[in-house]
């Protein structure tokens, strides 16, 4: 087996081996990585420094703990952002394994800013079946969720008083790791015309660049380098503290960085084998 | 006001007339051709080049003596590209009736097992080996995902294959049970409608049908005049989609925007 | 970090190390932590859904009197003869209602969100004077021959094959730009581990020490 057959046939452990190793040692020895703000990721930092103190956020967090690397940080950036402005917050989680998610970072921010359960943020809870529940809170939130995550009733929450529906809300800005974004898109904006952003999981975030296009959501969070971006913006804007530790995505950019060149490097030798290969085997001037 | 006009005025959002015209349109292309299978008339379906890729499987299968893997997909029967994949079965295992090779076919629903059952004993017999039907070949793995998953590399590891056929709804373990037969040295074809998981059997993979032929290979094999009906329809359908977008794309170049100002959903 | 943190946290990093492990070859640790996870999995989700959906949706509201709930209930149980050889011609029409108001909800709003709007927000100018004039052109070109690529009624012969040819390596570098995305999104799935599990030696030193 010669060398470009070695190159082809390399044991996919020293892939893992050598990823391991490239992501361990970035971990312990970080470095500053430039980054670039996309306008998708700058259009919803944007909208949310536009709305006025006590105008109201709908934050859908439809997402797992498997999925939280990417899309906790998001979740955390657009709290603390809100919360430094006074903007309210009504939450809910429509993934059956989200609501702990969103328990953890309301409970936190809450207190970091001292914000009161019912007056500056209402936490709607959990409920299966995303669309159905989305065409209901169109109508009234009532409807789906008589009352919030802790079993007190909507309307004796004072931050409810003048909310009905998607009518009352600036915005939804959904968060999700699977087909929630989906319904949120069909029946939230397409249904309701509710105005609409999404933070997505890096797999997820080419399927929704068309809809972006089109308009129906004003903009796109994509992946832990989307979260790293807000993050940047967050902290330009004094809303986030890299003393605090608050800034988990974007410490994460250098392994990203590192990983990325070497997945590269293994895919050019891969095509360099191949091709060598294939060309030795057919000779120069034959092809099969 | 009238009643009939008051029913309309509360019932009815006439910002969404556009989407009504259009969908009463394309459903009408369906049932025409729906229609028009049902009278027998033939209807031209290109053929699908992964079929070719499957009879290559099968005949490679055939010269090593080895089984056929056919895995298809981890949802359930009410799922399109399950039913899809059920109908492609059926034709697989008249393939390798034909040629005396066995099929091994580890199912992840309880649900599917006796549609697999039912359409590999169809192949058989449609290919004259009613007596090579083997209900043993047809498994019921586990329902969880990766459960369900170790449960193929297994069969992969241990039978080792000649050919791996992956047709139907797949997730995260496609990548998972592509890299393990790969790793064996079978060949191997797959066919999802699910976007994400493509890339990962386009590399891993031999052959990969993507997206819609998944359901226009059933349709094609298949014959089922529903099935031809609606691809024949959607194709239309997808003809009209491109007038439209050329019209629409030149006519908004020269400034003229009413045309495709009436595509827009208030 | 206290003793309990040290304990709990401990316990994630050993599950965690033990999924690792499948990267060498399958072993008991593996098969274990696989089993937990799907365990736990299923068995929060199923506590989740009785407290969240059964007791608020059907048990609270039957309290209060709303008896019309009974009917989506019996509907709910007709499903469960999917499982009766027998009975399970009942289950059909639980399934029917479910798929007809699916259908009737979805489909009009699919064709308008994934296809009208899609078709308005494609048309779109064209031109090489500008590099939006000419990247309208890559977005128009690409959309049509992917279209001609899924076109089932002719054969990918001549100019019709080549346009074909031109959706397919369109295509095929959407699903590039997908895998790598996805590798982004593995990627970052291991950093936050690995910077788990570097920050929990250092606790666990830092406690033992």
């Amino acid at each position: 087996m010669d060398l470009y057959d070695q190159m082809m046939n390399l044991d996919r452990r020293w892939v893992y081996l050598v990823i391991g190793l490239v992501v361990t040692i970035t971990a312990i020895l970080p470095f500053k990585v430039p980054l670039y703000i996309t306008p998708e990721v700058r259009s919803v930092y944007n909208f949310i420094e536009s709305l006025e103190p006590d105008d109201v956020l709908m934050i859908g967090v439809d997402y797992a703990p498997e999925v939280m690397a990417e899309l906790h940080p998001m979740s955390y950036a657009i709290t603390r952002q809100c919360f430094s402005r006074d903007i309210k917050l009504l939450l809910c989680c429509l993934h059956q394994n989200g609501p702990g998610m969103v328990e953890q970072v309301i409970a936190q921010v809450s207190k970091e800013y001292d914000k009161v359960n019912g007056e500056d943020y209402v936490y709607l809870g959990y409920k299966p079946y995303p669309g159905i529940t989305i065409l209901a809170m169109g109508q009234n939130f009532r409807i789906p969720f008589p009352e919030d995550y802790y079993g007190t009733t909507l309307d004796s929450l004072p931050m409810m008083k003048k909310l009905t529906n998607f009518d009352d809300i600036k915005a939804i800005i959904n968060i999700s790791g699977g087909s929630g974004t989906e319904y949120w898109i069909n029946y939230a904006n397409g249904r309701y015309n509710a105005k609409l952003a999404i933070g997505v999981t890096g797999v997820m975030t080419s399927d929704y660049y068309p809809f972006l296009q089109s308009g129906q959501i004003f903009g796109l969070i994509g992946g832990m380098k989307g979260a790293a971006e807000y993050e940047d913006l967050a902290e330009k804007g004094g809303y986030i503290s890299r003393e605090k530790d608050q800034l988990w995505a974007f410490k994460s950019m250098p392994i990203q960085t590192t990983t990325h060149i070497v997945v590269i490097l293994f895919i050019v030798l891969g095509n360099v084998g191949y091709f060598m290969s294939k060309r030795k085997k057919y000779g120069k001037y034959e092809h099969p | 006001m009238s009643p009939i006009c008051l029913f309309l005025f509360l019932w009815f959002d006439f910002n969404r007339i556009n989407v009504l015209i259009i969908l009463v349109i394309f459903f009408l292309f369906v049932l025409y051709f729906i229609n028009q299978a049902k009278k027998g008339k033939s209807l031209f379906v290109r053929r699908i080049a992964g079929l070719d890729a499957i009879e290559e499987a099968v005949g490679r299968a055939t010269e090593m003596g080895k089984p056929i893997l056919y895995i298809s997909g981890i949802e359930d029967m009410d799922n399109l590209q399950t039913v899809a994949s059920m109908i492609i079965l059926g034709n697989v295992a008249q393939m390798t009736a034909t040629y005396d090779v066995p099929l091994l076919v580890p199912i992840c629903r309880p649900f599917v097992v006796p549609v697999a059952e039912e359409a590999v004993k169809q192949g058989y017999s449609k290919a004259g080996r009613p007596d090579a039907y083997d209900k043993n070949n047809i498994r019921y793995i586990s329902d969880e995902q990766f459960a369900y998953t170790a449960g193929v590399n297994g069969i992969m590891l241990r039978d080792r294959p000649a050919a791996n056929l992956m047709f139907g709804s797949f997730f995260a373990e496609s990548l998972i049970m592509a890299e393990t037969g790969f790793s064996t040295g079978a060949i191997q074809v797959a066919g999802t409608a699910n976007i994400h998981q493509l890339p990962f059997f386009v590399v891993a993979c031999d052959y990969t049908v993507i997206g819609e032929e998944l359901f226009a290979t059933s349709a094609y094999l298949s014959k089922e005049p529903k099935l031809l009906g609606s691809l024949k329809g959607s194709d239309l359908a997808k003809f009209l989609i491109m007038i439209i977008l050329i019209l629409g794309a030149l006519l908004e170049t020269f400034g003229i925007t009413k045309f495709s100002s009436w595509f827009f959903v208030r | 970090m206290n003793t309990h943190d040290i304990i709990f946290n401990g316990i994630a990093a050993f599950l965690s190390i033990s999924i690792y492990t499948f990267l060498y070859k399958d072993n008991p640790l593996y098969k274990f932590a696989e089993h937990l996870v799907v365990g736990v999995s299923a068995g929060y989700f199923a506590v989740i859904l009785y407290y969240n959906g059964f007791i608020p949706k059907l048990i609270e509201p039957l309290r209060q009197g709303k008896f019309e709930y009974i009917i989506p209930a019996i509907l709910g149980i007709m499903i469960w003869t999917r499982f009766s050889r027998k009975w399970s011609w009942i289950s059909r029409y639980s399934i029917a209602f479910y798929i007809g108001s699916g259908a009737g909800i979805a489909i009009p709003l699919y064709l308008q969100n994934y296809v009208i709007r899609q078709l308005h927000a494609t048309m779109i100018p064209v031109g090489f004077s500008t590099w939006q004039l000419f990247s309208n052109i890559l977005i128009v070109v690409g959309v049509l021959s992917a279209l001609f690529y899924f076109y089932f009624s002719k054969e990918h012969t001549g100019a019709f094959g080549g346009v074909a040819k031109l959706g397919i390596w369109t295509l095929m570098i959407g699903f590039g730009a997908g895998f790598g995305l996805t590798v982004m999104g593995r990627v970052s799935l291991l950093s936050e581990r690995v910077v788990f599990l570097r920050d929990y030696l250092a606790e666990l030193i830092n406690y033992i020490f």
